[in-house]
This record gives C-alpha cells, sequence and structure tokens, in this order.
C-alpha cells in the first residue's frame, strides 16, 4: 500500500536527505531529535453535539479533528443468548466488587464504526480505506474496546467515529489521526445508564453526571479491568540503522522501512489477579507498561523514486557516454556515493527488534506521547 | 499550512507597532465609500457607486490617496528578472512544465537552457530526445525569469553559468508572501554564508517565488584560470557538473549548519517575519549563540516550536 501520493523530490535531494538521516546521530531537516515529534496543538470538546470530540494541528499545518457519535443499537442475539445469567448490577457501578466476566460481556466488533476522510480522496480509495482499517484495528486490537459499550444482554452502544483529516494530507496522516481519535475517544462520555438488568435502557438526562468511555483519574471511578487510555498508533521508519519517530514527508520518501505500530496501556497486569488488582493500578500512572497491539507495514514512497545518475554515467556530464546505454545500465545498479537508489528488499530482523524495543521501551517514544497527551484538558 | 500562515500573519499585523494602520478586511467588505480614494491592488469598486471593496483577505494599505489590500497569503506573481526556485514537474517535446508556486506552471523552453560544455548550437532532434538527461521529473533548478505571458505565465531561462540544476542540499518551501511573511525581493537572493562550528561556506538561494535552497558551497574550479587562463575553459568545466545528480561528499558538520538554517528559514516564516538575506543571517548567528547557551550544546539544531518564537523575539527585539 502506498503511503502518499507521489513525492516529487529530485534524486539529489533524495540521496542528501538519505545521507544525513544515516549519519549517527541522525541529522533530520527539521532538526528534530530521533524520537522527537512534532510540536502539536490539542483541543477537545470542539463539537457540542457529539459524544466526545477533539482537534490536533501539527506545526507543519496539518490539522484533523475526530468526532464520536454513540446510539443505543438493539443487540443481535446469537445462539449464545442464555450465556451469562450472573450481571449483577447496572452499568453505572462497573468498579469494584465486580466479578470478572470477561466472556459475559462480550463485545462485537460491528459496535465500532470508524471513517475516515481525506481531503481529496474518495473515501473509498485504497490509501484511505488502508488507514481506518489500521486504526479500527488497534482500537479493536485488545479486545476489550467493545466491551465498554455493553450495556445488558440486549443493548449495546453503537459508537460512530468520524476522522477528518481538514488540512491536504501533507504528510502522512496515520500518527496525526490516530493521536486525535485517541483524544476524542479519551474524552467521550455516555450518559449514565439508570435502568437495571435487561430491562429496556433508560438514562439518566443530567450530562454532567454522564461517564467516560475511558474513565480517568486513579480516584474513584477507574475500571481496573481494561487498558485505560485507547491505543495509539505510531509511525516509525529507519533509515540504515537509525530509527526515526514521526517522520515528514521528506524523511518517509527516502525511508528504508517504514512500520505502524499500535500500543496500549498493558491490561494483562491488572487482570492477573483480583487481589494485587488495587496495587497496580496505584501503580499505573508511575510506571505504565505497555503492550504490542499490532505491527502494519506501510509501503514507503522511497521505492518508487527514480534513482539518480552517477556522473560516470551521466550523458549530460561533459557529454561522453551516449551511446552506450547497456554500460550506464549496469552502472546505475552498482551504488555510488551522493547517487540516490531506491530502497530494494525488506527490513532487516535486528532493525524491526530495535524498532519495536524503542517504542516499547520504559520513558520511550509511546511513554512520552501517551504523557504529553495526558497534559490535554478534556474539559 | 494556509490557515496557519494567515493566522500567523494576522498576529503580526495585530501586534505591529502601529495598530490602528493595520486592518484586516475580507473579500467583499466596504473599504471606504468616499470617492477621494483611488482603487488599488487587491481592491474593486462596484458599478454605479463609489465604495471600494476588498477582493482578497489581507491588510489595507494607503499610499497616499491610493488605497489596496495586501493579501494575507498569495501566490507568487512573476515579473520579468525575478530569480525563483523551481521544480519541474512535466517534461514536454521541446520544454519542461516548472513548478514555481504561481498559479500556472512556468515553461522552460530547451532553447533557454545552456549546453553541457558550453556548446553554442542549435537544438537537434537528438536533445529533444535526451531532454530528460538535462532535467528529469522531480529535479530543482535555479532559473530566472525571462518573459512573461499576458494571462500570467512565465518562461524560464538558465543561460548563465549562476543557473541550473541544484544539488548537495535541501529545499524549503516558505510559499506565502504579504502578512510581513515570506520571502521578499531585495538586494541579493544569492549569497554564501560562512557557517559556524566547523561546517564551512553554505550556498543559500531566496527565490523570490518562496522557494528556498541551502547547500554546500562547490568551489568553482579556481585553478583552471591559471592553468589554461580561457574563460571558455571555465565555462566547460563548470557546466560539466551542469546536469549532475550525484552529491559531493558532505560532512556532517556542514549537513548539520545547513539544517539549522533550514529551521532559521522555516521559524522566521512561522512568525511572521520576512525572509532575506539580512533576517537569515542575523537568525543564523542568534541560533547558534541559543545552541551554545542549551544544554546540548552545537550539536542541537532544532528550532520549532518554542524555540522558534525565542528566536523570533530575539530577532525582533534588536
Amino acid at each position: 500500500m502506498a503511503s502518499t501520493q507521489h513525492v516529487l523530490l529530485s534524486p539529489a535531494e533524495l540521496a542528501y536527505l538519505h545521507a544525513a538521516l544515516s549519519l549517527t546521530p541522525p541529522i533530520r531537516p527539521d532538526g528534530r531529535a530521533p524520537a522527537q515529534f512534532r510540536p502539536l496543538i490539542a483541543e477537545t470538546g470542539i463539537l457540542p453535539g457529539t459524544n466526545g470530540s477533539a482537534r490536533i494541528c501539527f506545526a507543519d499545518g496539518t490539522e484533523a479533528i475526530v468526532g464520536v457519535k454513540a446510539e443505543v443499537e438493539r443487540t443481535r442475539l446469537a445462539d449464545g443468548a442464555t450465556a451469562g445469567t450472573e450481571w449483577e448490577e447496572g452499568g453505572s457501578a462497573r468498579g469494584e466488587g465486580e466479578d470478572d466476566d470477561g466472556g459475559d460481556k462480550a463485545g462485537d466488533s460491528d459496535w465500532v464504526g470508524l471513517t475516515v476522510e481525506i481531503p481529496g480522496y474518495r473515501d473509498d480509495d485504497a490509501g484511505t480505506a488502508f488507514l481506518g482499517a489500521m486504526l479500527s484495528e488497534a482500537l479493536l486490537a485488545d479486545g476489550a474496546f467493545a466491551r465498554r459499550l455493553w450495556i445488558n444482554r440486549r443493548f449495546h452502544w453503537k459508537l460512530y467515529l468520524d476522522i477528518l483529516l481538514i488540512s491536504p494530507p501533507l504528510s502522512y496522516p496515520l500518527p496525526l489521526l490516530s493521536l486525535t481519535t485517541h483524544l476524542a475517544l479519551l474524552a467521550t462520555r455516555l450518559p449514565l445508564l439508570k435502568s437495571e438488568g435487561d430491562e429496556d435502557p433508560f438514562f439518566d438526562d443530567d450530562w454532567a453526571a454522564a461517564r467516560h468511555l475511558y474513565p480517568r483519574g486513579s480516584g474513584s471511578s477507574r475500571t481496573t479491568k481494561e487498558s485505560a487510555r485507547p491505543p495509539v498508533t505510531l509511525l516509525v521508519m529507519a533509515v540504515g540503522n537509525n530509527i526515526i519517530f514521526d517522520p515528514a514527508k521528506e524523511e518517509l520518501a527516502v525511508a528504508d522501512v517504514a512500520l505502524a505500530v499500535s500500543v496500549a496501556e498493558d491490561t494483562a497486569v491488572a487482570t492477573s489477579t483480583a487481589a494485587t488488582m488495587d496495587l497496580d493500578d496505584a501503580a499505573v500512572p508511575a510506571a505504565r507498561s505497555l503492550r504490542l497491539l499490532s505491527i502494519r507495514t506501510i509501503d514507503p514512497p522511497s521505492r518508487l523514486t527514480p534513482p539518480g545518475v552517477p556522473n560516470a554515467a551521466n550523458s549530460a556530464y561533459g557529454a561522453t557516454t551516449a551511446q552506450n546505454q547497456p554500460e550506464a545500465r549496469t552502472a546505475e545498479a552498482e551504488a555510488v556515493e551522493g547517487v540516490w537508489r531506491a530502497p530494494r528488499g525488506g527490513a532487516k530482523p535486528l532493525v524491526m527488534a530495535a524498532l519495536v524495543q524503542k517504542v516499547l521501551e520504559k520513558g520511550g517514544v509511546a511513554d512520552e506521547v501517551l504523557d504529553a497527551l495526558d497534559a490535554v484538558d478534556l474539559g | 499550512m494556509g490557515l496557519k500562515r494567515a493566522v500567523a500573519g494576522r498576529k503580526a499585523a495585530a501586534s505591529g507597532g502601529n495598530s490602528s494602520k493595520y486592518e484586516i478586511v475580507t473579500p467583499g467588505e466596504v473599504i471606504t465609500d468616499d470617492p477621494q480614494w483611488m482603487r488599488g491592488h487587491g481592491t474593486y469598486v462596484a458599478p454605479a457607486t463609489t465604495s471600494i471593496i476588498s477582493s482578497v483577505a489581507g491588510t489595507v494599505t494607503r499610499t497616499n490617496k491610493l488605497l489596496s489590500v495586501r493579501p494575507l497569503r498569495a501566490r507568487y506573481t512573476p515579473e520579468v528578472g525575478d530569480l525563483v526556485v523551481g521544480r519541474i514537474v512535466e517534461v514536454q517535446a521541446k520544454r519542461w512544465r516548472v513548478d514555481v508556486g504561481s498559479t500556472q506552471l512556468a515553461s522552460l523552453p530547451l532553447s533557454a537552457i545552456n549546453l553541457p560544455g558550453g556548446i553554442l548550437r542549435k537544438r537537434t532532434e537528438t536533445d529533444e530526445l535526451q531532454i530528460r538527461t538535462f532535467f528529469a521529473e522531480g529535479d530543482l533548478l535555479v532559473a530566472e525569469v525571462q518573459q512573461l505571458f499576458a494571462d500570467g505565465g512565465a518562461v524560464l531561462h538558465t543561460r548563465s553559468l549562476k543557473y541550473g540544476k541544484l544539488r548537495n542540499g535541501v529545499f524549503v518551501a516558505v510559499s506565502g508572501m504579504g502578512g510581513g511573511g515570506g520571502v521578499v525581493r531585495s538586494r541579493r537572493q544569492v549569497w554564501t554564508l560562512e557557517s559556524a562550528n566547523g561546517g564551512g561556506p553554505v550556498d543559500i538561494v531566496l527565490g523570490v517565488n518562496g522557494y528556498v535552497w541551502i547547500s554546500k558551497h562547490v568551489e568553482t574550479p579556481e585553478g583552471l584560470v591559471d592553468k589554461t587562463s580561457g574563460i571558455t575553459n571555465i565555462e566547460e568545466s563548470v557546466s560539466a557538473t551542469m546536469y549532475s545528480s550525484q552529491n559531493d561528499r558532505i560532512g556532517p558538520e556542514t549537513m548539520r549548519e545547513i539544517g539549522r538554517i533550514r529551521g532559521v528559514v522555516t521559524a522566521l516564516v512561522d512568525n511572521g517575519l520576512r525572509v532575506d538575506e539580512d533576517m537569515v543571517m542575523r537568525g543564523y548567528h542568534e541560533a547558534v549563540e541559543m545552541a551554545m547557551a542549551s544544554g546540548e550544546g552545537p550539536e542541537d539544531i532544532y528550532l520549532g516550536g518554542e524555540r522558534g518564537e525565542h528566536l523570533a523575539a530575539a530577532l525582533t527585539a534588536v
């Protein structure tokens, strides 16, 4: 899947960028450190008609808004309609004292509808569809997300996520869309359920009493069983042995490998034993453990770039070798310093391992991003 | 980008020293209905009225009795003699189409380039067949506007040793004039800067169209002059590398300083300051000082976000 529209860069520019990014430490064209993100402006609650919304604007001018809307939908009762009879309490008390009834509150990936809109592209464009698939995959990969939408055995919330890029896609918009979706989901609130059991659901009119889909803070309402945060998908690329995060368009144009890595805060620790649950919960803010949800390779546009012509084979260089075309072809196949060659072949396993390691390590990039997003006021 | 630039421009306009002088108007807004004013660029007079109406979003400027509106953001309008940086987007039989950030693609005829080796002859069919060996799609070049069409389209030429294909550096587009930001026409658009921290000389080309090229300075072969003492030979050897797309060896120090200059240019634009030789030089020296003062030392070239704002504040304070 090609990650962006064709990037038009000259072979000399590509060779320069590749050389600069291959240095140790790499010199990025905008001077960022390898793991540094572009500065961004974020706000939530911008759309009053939605259950949750967010807007993020990157410093390069790309901007996205996400709106989350929820509606009650009747659950299709399949063959397992009789399963899970021990539902005791209303949805409002999902906190302490609840048994591990994960099997009972099984969600369905149909409960989340996600649409991505990129200006200038059809919504059934392969690139747009791939973006949407990646984002929903990350969201549903932990299996716990759809469970949050469970109301009772007969009803559930259907969540519509509308993801809009409102600037032209100047760089590959995946990280931007993912971060905006993350914020919007954090800000999403659902009305408080007043009915009990399997009755037709009946909600509290008071919006102030509405519950967050992802309860925040280590205080009262924090649920412990599921990941406390929606997942984030990070775009990571490698040039030589250097690993670079949040690449800009020019950087992606010389990438050897580009990966979309989705991570979420770990849930396995919290769910392991009921006894240590509270302890773990308290420990989460201090030392967050991250879980890898998915990795997707992205075809970097570098593969489609035209190769540079070395001086030795350039007929316009001194006008010497114009006739012997076959020789010029072979000369192109060999690497010449300062001449751009599109990367060939796949990623080196060691680089891939290092890449995932860099994302997941303590105090790594994912940690930093989640911390930064923590600082956003959810209104 | 557009919105952001516009906002940056607006900010600059609002915080300008004489705030009453600046006035933001939107398209269709009546600026005045006093018949004593004459209408200038960016305005029109509605039929059968005397009111002057803005046709663009921008700041009102009054020159004697002439009212004009400087757009917050506009595409480049070519003028004969402008030095521009462009990118080839299309190759046709006898000419190239070049993106110069204007409303239309500029054209560069095959007859308006120097042939390698400085040969002076008529362009033949062989040249037409080999047109991509001179410039191919995506290639960057520096050229001069030779001629304008009535519709505003430009014809370029590279018939000088100063012009031609660009290599050994980075490109940055700072399109968007007006509102105080962007590249402005000035005395010198191309100069060589002796960079700090052992980076060596660095060439900067500020295209009037807002496309900027920052590259390692390549020495014109001085030794050749002594040896052969012929001006034609210099031309030959220089133009031999004219269509090369192979970069020279560039040291990490030079790359770092090139990156720093690129950071300065983007910081200037983001903060609504004009980009010209004086500002870039002052900004660069300021950036070097800032890096020295910061914890990471001269290796730290990041100038985005708040650092860019500090840089701009330091430049405007002087």
